[in-house]
């Protein structure tokens, strides 16, 4: 944890509700430490402007250990910034280098309109799952959780999948807009368990409908999604996700 | 047939009809680069396969027909897509990097896509539409790629049919679902050994022709 | 008034049965014409919120995300306890519940923590019966692990994301019930006063985080899952929009506020190193299975650790306490930590930091086997620190991290307001003065699932409630009272950002009332955040409007509440003069150094009402009586 600082300039996106059109601004971070977390840098950033008088920059941000998904800019081209399986939270600053220019961008896609600055509303994503990406038991009615044997490849190869933080990363990095990693992570993540079994053919459909209904893009497999998402997940879950539609649709 | 247009007019839906008329093209791409070869035996040869293959004439019809209706829906999806994804995203990144997911191939698929089907249509009134009884295909060939315009026109369009197929091929296995870590890199080698055997395949026709003829 | 913990009679394992069985029932045909606000979406909140639209009720859910998938239960690594004996290692409901009541110094009710012991088993069921995809063994049957402070394998974990795994369930319970039209999902939140109507809750009042707007909206129960309140420390494990707001308002209203001083100090997080530094990152304590502990021996010895030979090491928890280890509670560990820093044997460039060694596990079990319990967590540790833990040992530090005390709740987990419930770790009810390692996130769900949608029926279905609308007076005056404060907030544009004296409550927190306390640190820490409360109103500047997207704002005034509350928490400390599990006053220790409990003094529970801006805060105690479990001095040697 040998820590140096670096100067930086940023050019950052900025919106308001008043003013829709938006345009990047650029600021100075100057004497960042490369110990630093990418949104610490931007903590400090907004206490100078702060101090200054001018409004600080709005981003969406909360548990910063890359977990609760709610963080994410597009870094230089990059969702979450350019390292692979991170989050902009544990995205450090000790992948800069003094001197720096950094262009920070909100996600963009129609489906995720932009609130303020760096902050999107993704509610989309909730309506996918809304959609079907549950299993329909009740509170209270379960059986004892040791009569449903899951092989261990499978118990593992769901949790793969249900590791997803809804971020919206993949959505960010497809060059079309297009939310199939999300979507096929959740479809695959219950299709691979016994227990999802019997809702299946409704959920692959009903969730794929939904999809394009919130004006997102179309998967044309460039895997742009699998490259950037911060949890490693694999494009393989658009793969099931597809068997899950084609035994769905056509059977 | 409600429930079928509905499906196939979603997300995926339209995935697999790109898929499943890509995969008809790939075989048929793949009988014409067969026939193709006949060229380098000579005339004879190449006029005894194109004879032969005439002789199956009402099957050849249904064949045509089945590659137009194959090439309607590909393209107008295609072109649906391409619209359909720009419009889902309207404000476009001021800087946007690729993460090392995309390749050339993917990246230039529906404008490789809208070259060929104009590369196609200058070839079908080059090759196909012709008067028979003046002029057979050898010399058709011959007369076309005598032109050094022509000869690098047709070069250029089976390079970007190869980048299309380099795309195309293990995508239409993703799109299908037969993605599996086991078999999936060999269906990346494999796509990417077809793209070239096509472009190598089919371009060395004019250069052939060019050279020897 | 008196507090009423409503605990049934009988003996405590059939409390519970007795308890469902006497509760009234609202007919299955009136339920729809109850509406019931939840506030958050984390496990108890979620899980409430599900079951209670399952069951036929309104719901209107709140959260301060932009999703309810992101409460904070979404970061719990460790695992989740349940009292199924499938490990066949000896335990059972009962154990499960004698080591909460101990684990939690005697400073938690039996009733309860054996009813949450009860629930444990079904709550697993239930998650697997979600698709939530637990460890599994190589026979398709659910894996266990052993967890801090247990000699029995019970935790039930999803790789290090079980929280994650069993939030996500929850909150497809949720979505599942939003998409059959029982749940109103209001995320982007701020739940900012809770409004009475005839002494009971009947709504509550929200900022729009988006558009700055207050909203009201009424009910006929409100139920609060609003999380702990951590973050008063400033450095803390909590995400950053953890705070203390709707229960201090609904402190404010009457609700009393039990046992703040209790805090757990959870000893394996990532070392702080800078103070620009926002939050603190736990290494699940799954991660003392297989590590050791250990300080040079010397102080101040600077070698790196590797250039220190074995003889040299103080592998001090083993040491100290040879029958637990490296796996005793979180307090004993934490407060070790601080003790061997304190001697200047600490590590790393601050001298605040212990070496958590695998290289022992590693020979053992082999990389491989090390990688697949804890790979994801190392990589984390990696990302952060830039060190591998494969081959550097890690350095760890203990922070705050869980708080036990809570809005003060009877039996029903109903809270001295009628009509307002408190749930998970926004209530006191379960952990008494330490919580279990894999415990937080079974008694959230225990609430949500079982618990509140019984004992809200019986609220409900014996309860005379008139029609209130949320355009009733008592919500424009509550929303005025609101606006007072954010007007006021921005227009003192003072020097000092919201962060910055944010952090500086915290410094004094974690100086004062923090691992250790005395009471003069926290006479001085009382008198410290009094000035600092002072300068805040004076001094701080918040930018922006009312009227919009402002962070800055929805920040002020959760500073301005941890103000007031860590008052609160300074006075609670000061008042129970004696050690009891997190609450380590130096005064009240064994001879080695151990928490020293005064069971005739305070064997209850500190219930503060609030009585006025200018006014003390009354104590009231509940006695806590030990039938089932032994009175003892807690002992991990």
């Amino acid at each position: 944890m040998s820590s140096k600082t670096i100067n930086l300039t940023l050019k950052v996106w900025r919106q308001n509700r008043k003013n829709p059109a938006g345009d990047l601004e650029t600021y100075q971070a100057n004497d960042i430490s490369t110990d630093m977390s990418f949104l610490e840098m931007i903590d400090v950033v907004n206490e100078q402007l702060t101090e200054q008088g001018i409004e600080p920059i709005a981003f969406d941000h909360d548990c910063r250990e890359g977990i609760c998904g709610m963080c994410g800019a597009v870094v230089n081209g990059r969702a979450h910034g350019h390292m692979p399986e991170t989050t902009l939270c544990q995205l450090h600053m000790r992948h800069f280098k003094d001197g720096n220019t950094i262009v920070i961008e909100p996600w963009r896609a129609t489906a995720f309109p932009v609130v303020k600055d760096l902050v999107v509303d993704r509610g989309a994503l909730d309506k996918i799952i809304q959609a079907g990406g549950y299993i329909s038991v009740n509170a209270g009615g379960a059986q004892d959780g040791n009569t449903i044997p899951v092989p261990k490849e499978n118990a593992e190869k769901a949790f793969n999948a249900a590791a997803c933080i809804g971020c919206g990363a993949c959505v960010a990095a497809c060059p079309n807009a297009s939310a199939m990693l999300f979507t096929g992570a959740k479809i695959s993540h219950l299709a691979l368990l016994p227990q999802g079994k019997p809702g299946a053919k409704r959920r692959a459909l009903s969730m794929v409908r939904a999809m394009d209904e919130l004006g997102f893009g179309n998967c044309s497999n460039e895997a742009e999604c699998e490259a950037e998402c911060p949890k490693g997940i694999s494009i393989t879950e658009i793969a099931r996700m597809n068997r899950e539609f084609i035994k769905a649709a056509f059977s | 047939m409600n429930w079928f247009i509905e499906n196939i007019s979603t997300a995926i839906g339209k995935k697999l009809l790109m898929a499943v008329t890509g995969l008809g093209f790939v075989g048929f791409i793949f009988v014409h680069l067969v026939g193709n070869l006949n060229f380098y035996f000579g005339k004879e040869v190449f006029l005894k396969y194109v004879e032969t293959l005439h002789k199956l004439d009402p099957l050849i019809f249904v064949a045509e027909l089945v590659l137009l209706g194959l090439a309607v829906i590909h393209v107008s999806t295609g072109t649906l897509l391409f619209f359909q994804n720009l419009r889902a995203r309207k404000t476009r990144y001021a800087v946007n990097k690729s993460a090392g997911g995309r390749t050339i191939g993917s990246r230039t698929m529906p404008y490789t896509g809208f070259f060929i089907l104009l590369f196609v249509i200058l070839h079908l009134f080059q090759f196909h539409f012709i008067d028979r009884s003046q002029m057979t295909p050898y010399d058709a060939a011959v007369n076309t790629f005598g032109n050094i315009g022509f000869a690098l026109v047709y070069i250029v369009a089976v390079i970007l049919v190869a980048l299309h197929i380099r795309h195309g091929f293990w995508s239409l296995f993703q799109s299908l679902g037969l993605n599996h870590e086991k078999y999936m890199p060999l269906i990346q080698t494999v796509g990417i050994i077809f793209a070239v055997a096509i472009a190598v395949g089919f371009a060395f026709v004019p250069i052939y022709i060019r050279a020897v003829i | 008034m008196t507090l009423e913990s409503k605990i049934p009679s009988g003996p405590v394992h059939e409390k519970w049965d007795r308890h469902r069985f006497e509760l009234k029932l609202v007919n299955p045909a009136n339920k729809k014409k109850f509406d019931i606000i939840v506030v958050g979406t984390g496990l108890a909140g979620a899980s409430a919120a599900a079951t209670l639209a399952e069951l036929g009720y309104n719901v209107k859910n709140f959260c301060i995300q932009d999703s309810p998938r992101r409460a904070h239960s979404i970061a719990a690594q460790g695992g989740i306890n349940a009292a199924k004996n499938y490990a066949n290692d000896g335990d059972s409901i009962w154990r499960l519940f004698y080591d909460t009541v101990k684990g939690g110094d005697f400073r938690a009710r039996e009733a309860n923590v054996y009813r949450l012991a009860q629930l444990s088993v079904n709550i697993i069921d239930q998650c697997v019966a979600q698709g939530v995809p637990f460890a599994r063994e190589y026979g398709g049957l659910l894996d266990n692990r052993s967890f801090g402070g247990a000699q029995v394998s019970r935790t039930f974990y999803a790789k290090g994301q079980t929280g994650q795994q069993l939030l996500l369930g929850a909150y497809s319970a949720l979505m599942r019930q939003v998409s059959a039209g029982k749940v109103e999902i209001f995320p982007r939140r701020e739940m900012l006063d809770v409004v009475l109507a005839d002494g009971r809750a009947r709504g509550i009042v929200t900022r729009n985080l988006v558009t700055g707007e207050l909203e009201s909206y009424s009910a006929h129960a409100v139920v609060l899952a609003t999380g702990g309140y951590g973050n008063v420390y400033f450095l803390s494990t909590n995400a950053m929009s953890s705070n203390v707001s709707a229960s201090y308002r609904c402190y404010k209203k009457g609700a009393y506020f039990a046992n703040p001083c209790f805090t757990q100090i959870h000893p394996t997080c990532i070392p702080v190193h800078g103070t620009y530094q926002s939050k603190l990152t736990l290494m699940s304590e799954s991660l003392r299975n297989d590590g050791r502990v250990w300080v040079p021996k010397e102080a101040g010895d600077k070698r790196p650790p590797e250039q220190i030979p074995e003889s040299e090491r103080d592998y001090y928890l083993e040491r100290k306490y040879p029958s637990f280890g490296n796996l005793v509670p979180r307090d004993v560990a934490s407060r070790n930590a601080k003790d061997q820093c304190d001697q200047g044997k600490g590590v790393g460039e601050t001298g605040l930091a212990v070496y958590l060694d695998f290289a022992d596990a590693i020979a053992r079990d082999g990389r491989e086997a090390i990688a697949a319990k804890y790979g994801n967590l190392f990589e984390m540790y990696e990302k952060i620190t830039g060190e591998d833990p494969y081959v550097t040992p890690m350095k760890i530090y203990p922070a705050v991290h869980y708080t036990m005390g809570g809005l003060w709740v009877d039996y029903n987990l109903m809270t001295t307001i009628d009509g307002l419930f408190a749930l998970g770790e926004s209530n006191f009810s379960d952990h008494g003065s330490n919580r279990l390692g894999a415990s937080a996130l079974m008694q959230g769900l225990a609430d949500g699932y079982f618990i509140i949608p019984y004992t809200i029926g019986g609220y409900l279905a014996g309860t005379r409630l008139p029609d209130v609308d949320a355009s009733a007076p008592q919500f424009k005056e509550a929303e005025a009272k609101i606006r007072e404060q954010v007007d006021r907030l921005l227009s003192i544009r003072g020097k000092r950002t919201v962060m910055d004296f944010h952090r500086s409550l915290g410094k004094i927190m974690w100086d004062h009332c923090g691992i250790a306390r005395d009471e003069q640190g926290l006479e001085k820490a009382r008198q410290m955040i009094a000035e600092l409360r002072e300068e805040f109103w004076e001094n701080v500047n918040v930018p922006g409007d009312a009227a919009d997207f402002n962070q800055a704002l929805e920040n002020a005034g959760r500073v301005a509440d941890f103000m007031e509350f860590g008052e609160l928490m300074v006075k609670d400390a000061l008042d129970r003069k004696e050690s009891c599990g997190c609450h380590f006053n130096t005064a009240y220790q064994t001879e080695d150094h151990e928490a020293l409990r005064d069971d005739e003094n305070y064997c209850n529970v500190s219930a503060w009402e609030y009585t006025g801006p200018d006014s003390d805060p009354v104590l009231h105690t509940e006695p806590l009586t030990f039938e089932n479990v032994e009175l003892t001095q807690r002992s991990y040697k």
